[in-house]
């Protein structure tokens, strides 16, 4: 096995290979997160996302391919979800002081909104004042977009991981450990993996006490705008890992397996 | 539904301070894959002057941190085609040892991440045990246990490796670009 590793879309974004026989396999891998984390950074100023939160309601932007896919997406989980998963939670993670302010005018996040509406391809209009934030979905987008590219080589036995949420390619499993929430350095579970993704969410590395509002995590339950302070952490198993990156917000969100969207979307799930 | 899938709950051992680690590139490796057309690399560390440190600073936005700098200069026939800094950063369980590739005129040509050591015990914080990672050499192995080859789990922040190469390319435009 060959690895490399880059800092990417916040984290550390690690590509294995079976071998090198293909000298272009990871640059081209880590040029697809590089996109993905151009286009849907919330800290970039020129990303998609970062014009989307400046631009004033009624407006109808031009966006990349990807990030309208992603909003595509995101939408339809949304509704799935009964709204356990909004991208429109940023006002609240900026509340929280997880993210920046990306403009001064301090919008409150409004449960079960929508807070875009997609035109063509490509379109996007906001329909609310509101920011978005992809970080609960982009992450594993990306992942997808380097295991697409890694395909396209003709790569046959491959994993790309970003921070926790990975896809592996090959008929031989992939066995990967699943952090333990209460003992993040041990494994808590081992999973086998074949042409598909896991994707882990958890408050371990990032619940804080703020002041007034108490308990925070940057994980949203998006029917209620609080946070998740629930100490078991959510595991997705998925075709796709944008799948199983949103997914897993909408388990910690319930606490449980049984919600039907992931059903809907071919997906399983485990807590820990 | 997706057929289904294979998981074990596994016991948490009882090791004072286990930890995730995993060995990418040595510092020789990531020069030879930042600059391929290099046909020599030569050491030239750098000392910052006190004026150099404040231009930093103001450039990054974040503290300069440190006087001494580990530089290695990429020559193709004795001309500098490029610099590699190496540098280590700790985060509160992390060690991350690290290289940016830099263009002669100090830009950004490419991050890669030596070495990633975890702990979530007492340790991270102590010289001596940080220091046998220092410029380790890649061996491709984890310490996760036999065959565990990747880690899924809530996502581990990297802002001090970000703010870490945002401070070097400050260096490199402040200092090393002609």
């Amino acid at each position: 096995m060959i690895r490399r590793a880059q800092p990417l879309l916040g984290t550390l974004v690690e590509v294995t290979l079976a071998s090198d026989e293909n000298p272009q396999a990871f640059a081209a891998a880590f040029a697809e997160v590089a996109l993905i984390h151009r286009l849907m950074s919330f800290h970039d100023g020129d990303s998609d996302v970062s014009r989307f939160n400046r631009t004033p309601v009624g407006t109808l932007i031009k966006v990349d391919a990807h990030t309208w896919e992603v909003l595509a997406l995101a939408d339809r989980i949304a509704v799935a979800s009964d709204g356990c998963f909004n991208v429109a939670c940023a006002p609240a993670l900026v509340e929280w002081h997880y993210l920046p302010p990306p403009s001064p005018d301090a919008p409150r996040y409004v449960p079960k909104q929508r807070v875009y509406e997609l035109g063509q391809k490509g379109l996007v209009r906001k329909t609310a004042s509101s920011w978005i934030d992809l970080g609960g979905i982009a992450k594993g987008y990306a992942v997808d977009a380097a295991i697409t590219a890694l395909k396209r080589l003709g790569v046959s036995h491959a994993c790309v991981n970003a921070g926790g949420d990975l896809r592996v390619i090959g008929e031989a499993p992939w066995y990967v450990a699943v952090r333990h929430p209460l003992r993040p350095g041990m494994p808590g579970a081992s999973v086998s993996l074949r042409n598909e993704a896991l994707a882990t969410s958890g408050i371990y590395f990032t619940v804080t006490q703020l002041g007034q509002h108490g308990d925070v995590s940057p994980l949203v339950d998006g029917r209620s705008g609080r946070p998740v302070i629930a100490p078991r952490s959510a595991s997705v198993l998925a075709p796709s890992c944008t799948l199983a990156d949103a997914l897993t917000k909408v388990v910690t969100a319930c606490q449980g397996v049984q919600h039907p969207c992931l059903a809907t979307f071919g997906a399983t799930a485990f807590l820990i | 539904m997706t057929k289904p899938f294979h998981w074990v709950l596994v016991a948490a051992g009882t090791a004072a301070s286990p930890a995730f680690a995993t060995q990418y590139l040595s510092a020789e490796q990531a020069q030879a894959l930042m600059f391929p057309e290099a046909t020599a690399f030569r050491r030239q560390d750098l000392t910052l002057t006190t004026a150099q440190m404040q231009q930093v600073e103001k450039l990054a936005g974040v503290a300069a941190r440190s006087v001494n700098w580990r530089v290695v200069a990429a020559l193709k026939s004795d001309a500098t085609i490029g610099y590699v800094v190496l540098d280590d950063v700790i985060g509160k369980f992390e060690l991350i040892s690290y290289a940016v590739g830099l263009n002669p005129d100090g830009s950004v040509r490419q991050v890669e991440i030596l070495n990633y050591r975890e702990s979530h015990g007492a340790e991270i914080r102590n010289p001596a045990w940080r220091r046998q990672f220092v410029g380790k050499r890649a061996q491709g192995g984890i310490a996760v246990g036999e065959g565990i080859a990747n880690i899924s789990g809530a996502t581990l922040s990297c802002t001090h490796v970000t703010d870490g190469v945002r401070r070097i390319a400050a260096i490199g435009q402040a200092v090393l670009a002609r």
